[in-house]
């Protein structure tokens, strides 16, 4: 069983940190940065080899050596004292680099001890360490700086040492909230439970969560500490026997660059400063995108557009609201074959009609779903089929067409979508919002009333109309949620897992409310969701599907009393029967099929009981069963029957 | 089943403050999370404790854990008295029971190998050499079905599926050699095809292992042919209590009824009356008085409104805490 399981789920083995060096692979802004820190890293490195001068020497200048602009023998022209404006642009980047590397690495170890300290023993620790911060944070960085390194010696160490002890703040607090997030994490509760010791938990479990964000702020620690080491040298605060790109513009300034027109020797060192900067910013942006995927963007963006071009008759049934006919989706990743995600599903919907579309997870319900309504993420394409709705092919649409469907005609309750509501602003203000925005022309003076009309559909009491999410429970959440789907008096709702993480008795009202929508305004509902026991209860029609495609489709009835196709049967064995309480529950074995690893026959034939030879290479139709026409089965053995 | 006790709570609270007292106000609040549990499990015993979210549930299953302090009573393991332990004092208790949490998802640290997290817990309490916590850790893991171990090692958690996780998570615990599993929602994550695969795990284990589980749910549904007995919660404290046939086929606390009432049952043909309770289970800061089931209660009379009752010894096994049974 277990072997099966994994020929089904194996991905190739990858460690975190190389997943996380791939990803930062492919940002090209990081990318960019990190090549701009490398080059300037290696002229600091190999400046003796690199400077075509050297810096020390001063001897045999003349007079007229003085302020030359760039030549070939000085690429970047001299400066006052004649010296080589080129070679001393290499040295100071040795300092440049010394002072910010150093010191942002005392920053970070003092900020990331701190933090960490503050977050994970909380108490007086934490009032202490985050008071202290605040009070530096409150102090101006710059002139504090200044104040220590004149009243000390400004030479390289204590530069160093001076600006890495001031700038460990922003870190000791982004570090100790990022503390806080782990150490609610299940797992460090599991750790404690095993009996790890504190030392252990912060070693083993809080450290390697919080080094990603440590290395963001590293980048930025590492730019600030640049720039205060500039600022310092400009203001003449810098080991005079050391070149830095800060005293070359201090130079160049307090003795008459700019008078003599000598540009050459502000804008080298000025060079120097952004190019660092800039390239750490990069890097640090370019880290950030990938330590923090909210802002990718591939979420719920309308899809591609579709390929299939004739246009196809709809069945001449009136009474069908929805009709979806032989719709296939793809997936589309550059340097792949198109993975088939979904292939020839169809179904249809009457009015007033309940319809549960079963079947675990990744088996394509929810792509199913964003099929129909054209909102598949990016990568996804319709191929094939039409989806009847209104007497249009949704299929055929324009965006603009389809916004206007959207909601108004089809809408959809997201699973956990009881979640996403705005923390800060009221329900019915987003009710309301939900109302005028899909239509804009709905009257002003109607609308409170409309929103007290739709709470009240489904059970909020008005008193708890000006209510904040924060307020309602997590019932009362999803109740709002539904009164949002039924602003627009759509004719189809589909409800994708609407229940999952509510306790029984609230799933058992949520559910109460679908069906009397149901028989109060005739909706046609569409109940996504692994919950047998909830689709026997509630549903007049069943869809089963299986790795993208129907395994069988019927009244609920002969789902649970007749099944034909074998992942329907398995799937009914192992639901709990609290009828039979003695009987014990049997599992499938393995895992629904990857996208890119579809077997070639039968989707089903690797975790299937009944499977024989043509099951591994051929896949089956949609078979009729014989003798009932709303029956069909995707099997060869219900082919066999006929 | 064994008769040999091996962790018995007795009138077990745990109260949280809530609120500090501020300028305007001086009064302090509490959640009583857990009101007064007396519960005993026995060796090789599988106890499913049942109830809605918000009924203490998983607060008990932390005091037992010894991860939260008790505000009163006692946790006797083993015939000594484990409830003020410090923590180098329950160390080694804590071999003896392990936990399973409720998301595989997020109890399992993501940057650890599968092999650093079931070693863990043997680093942790120092025992064997590299060679021998080689073999334990094989063992383990193979005995929570992740055959042949070898295949798993060298994975991080985000490439197994979540029944695989929850058997890493049951491996970690199984390699201490536990007496004890406390399971807080083992399955509620998982896909139901995968929540049998999980169960019939923890029941393998207790018949071969002989460990007793106690197994936190909010579901009735799923506790059938797996638990011996069945404890309901409400609000703090057992409602009822009794073998899984008692429970199920004659519950006698309306609350246990109207839970039952509501599990979906799958077929079509035997689609009958559900009890619906309005509203949720209500804030354990104020804490009805009566009866704590009353404003929820269908057959609630005057009398539920006064009286607070107490447990009812319905038979050797069945106890149930209603006025209004006869």
């Amino acid at each position: 069983m277990t072997e099966l399981a994994l020929k089904t789920a194996a991905p190739p083995a990858s460690s975190y940190m190389l997943d996380f060096w791939r990803k930062l692979n492919k940002n090209r802004m990081g990318l960019v940065g990190l090549g701009m820190l490398v080059v300037i890293t290696l002229v600091a490195i190999f400046a003796p080899a690199i400077s075509p001068y050297d810096p020390s020497s001063t001897s045999g200048v003349g007079a007229s050596d003085i302020y030359q602009p760039p030549s070939a023998e000085h690429l970047f022209g001299t400066d006052d004292a004649g010296t080589d404006v080129f070679t001393n642009f290499i040295y100071g980047s040795r300092v440049s680099l010394t002072v910010g590397f150093f010191a942002a690495f005392i920053s970070i170890a003092v900020g990331g001890a701190l933090g960490i300290i503050a977050g994970f023993f909380g108490g007086r620790w934490e009032n202490f360490i985050m008071r202290l911060t605040d009070v530096m944070l409150v102090i101006p960085d710059l002139p504090l700086i200044v104040v220590i390194v004149a009243l000390t010696k400004p030479g390289l160490l204590n530069i160093i040492f001076v600006i890495g002890l001031i700038g460990w703040t922003t870190t000791a607090r982004v570090v100790r909230s990022q503390t806080l997030a782990v150490k609610s994490r299940k797992f460090v509760l599991r750790a404690r439970a095993i009996g790890a010791g504190r030392g252990h938990i912060i070693w083993r479990h809080i450290l390697p969560l919080v080094m990603p964000i440590l290395v963001v702020q590293a980048v930025l620690v590492v730019s600030l500490a640049v720039l205060n080491e500039s600022t310092l040298a400009f203001l003449g605060l810098s080991d005079p026997t050391k070149v830095s790109w800060g005293q070359m513009l201090n130079y160049a300034f307090g003795r008459g660059a700019m008078s003599t027109g000598a540009w050459w020797a502000l804008v080298a060192p000025g060079f120097g400063i952004v190019w660092v900067v800039l390239g750490l910013t990069l890097l640090g942006q370019g880290l950030e995108q990938v330590l923090n995927p909210r802002l990718d963007t591939h979420h719920l963006m309308p899809g591609r557009p579709n390929v299939k071009k004739e246009a196809e008759v709809r069945s001449d049934n009136a009474k069908l609201v929805l009709e979806v006919r032989n719709l296939s989706v793809d997936y589309i990743s550059e340097g792949k074959p198109p993975a088939h995600a979904i292939e020839n599903v169809g179904f249809t919907l009457k009015q007033g009609e309940l319809l549960g579309l079963v079947g675990e997870s990744g088996c394509g319900k929810t792509t199913l779903m964003l099929g129909l309504l054209r909102l598949l993420p990016q990568a996804g394409q319709v191929v094939n089929g039409s989806v009847f709705f209104g007497g249009k092919d949704l299929t055929m649409l324009s965006e603009e067409e389809m916004n206007t469907i959207r909601w108004s005609g089809i809408s959809i309750i997201f699973q956990g979508a009881m979640n996403a509501l705005n923390p800060v602003r009221t329900v019915s203000d987003q009710i309301g919002e939900a109302i005028t925005k899909h239509m804009p022309s709905f009257p002003k003076e109607k609308l409170q009333g409309r929103i007290t009309e739709l709470l009240d559909l489904v059970g909020i009491a008005s008193d708890h109309k000006d209510s904040f999410p924060h307020q309602y429970s997590g019932g009362m959440r999803q109740r709002a949620m539904i009164a949002m789907a039924l602003a627009c008096n759509p004719q189809v709702v589909i409800a994708d897992e609407p229940t999952t993480a509510l306790d029984v008795m609230v799933q058992a009202q949520i559910l109460e409310l679908l069906s009397e929508l149901r028989r109060k305004l005739g909706l046609a509902v569409i109940f996504v969701t692994h919950d047998l026991g909830v689709v026997a209860e509630m549903c007049d029609r069943v869809l089963v599907m299986y790795g993208g495609v129907t395994a069988e489709y019927a009244n609920v009835d002969t789902v649970y009393n007749d099944a034909r196709h074998p992942y329907t049967q398995e799937l009914l064995k192992a639901f709990p029967d609290l009828t039979k309480p003695k009987k014990k529950l049997s599992s499938i074995p393995g895992y629904p099929p990857r996208l890119d690893a579809l077997p070639p026959g039968c989707r089903f034939a690797p975790r299937c009981p009944a499977a024989f030879e043509r099951c591994q290479i051929e896949q089956p139709a949609i078979h009729a069963v014989a003798g009932d026409s709303n029956h069909v089965a995707s099997c060869h053995l219900v082919e066999a029957t006929k | 089943m064994s008769v040999e006790k091996i962790l018995e709570v007795r009138g077990l609270k745990k109260y949280f403050e809530v609120g500090r007292p501020s300028l305007f106000s001086r009064k302090t609040e509490s959640v009583h999370a857990v009101d007064g549990v007396d519960m005993t499990l026995h060796r090789s015993e599988v106890i499913a404790l049942v109830g809605e979210s918000g009924c203490g549930k998983s607060t008990l299953a932390l005091l037992l854990m010894g991860l939260e302090d008790p505000t009163d009573g006692t946790v006797v393991f083993e015939g000594r008295d484990i409830t003020h332990l410090n923590d180098s004092q329950r160390k080694p208790l804590r071999r003896k029971i392990q936990m399973v949490f409720q998301d595989p998802y997020e109890s399992l640290n993501p940057t650890q190998t599968i092999e650093e997290i079931v070693t863990e817990p043997l680093k942790v309490h120092g025992l064997g050499n590299a060679p021998d916590r080689a073999e334990r850790v094989r063992k383990a893991m193979e005995d929570a079905g992740l055959k042949p171990a070898e295949v798993y090692l060298k994975r991080y958690p985000h490439e197994l599926s979540g029944g695989q996780r929850q058997r890493v998570v049951i491996a970690s615990a199984l390699v201490l050699e536990p007496e004890v599993i406390v399971a807080d929602e083992p399955v509620s994550m998982l896909d139901v095809s995968i929540r049998a695969e999980v169960i019939n795990l923890l029941a393998e284990l207790r018949a071969t292992r002989r460990i007793a589980v106690i197994f936190i749910t909010h579901d009735l549904g799923s506790v059938g042919f797996f638990a011996d007995r069945v404890a309901v919660m409400y609000l703090g404290r057992i409602v009822e209590i009794g073998t899984m046939l008692e429970v199920l086929e004659q519950p006698q606390h309306p609350y246990t009824k109207a839970l039952l009432s509501v599990i979906p049952v799958p077929n079509p043909r035997l689609r009958r009356e559900r009890i619906i309770l309005q509203g949720e289970t209500p804030n354990p800061i104020n804490i009805p008085p009566g009866c704590r089931f009353h404003p929820r209660c269908p057959i609630a009379t005057e009398e539920c409104k006064l009286t607070d009752p107490a447990l009812l010894q319905l038979s050797d096994t069945h106890q149930a805490s209603c006025l209004l049974i006869k």
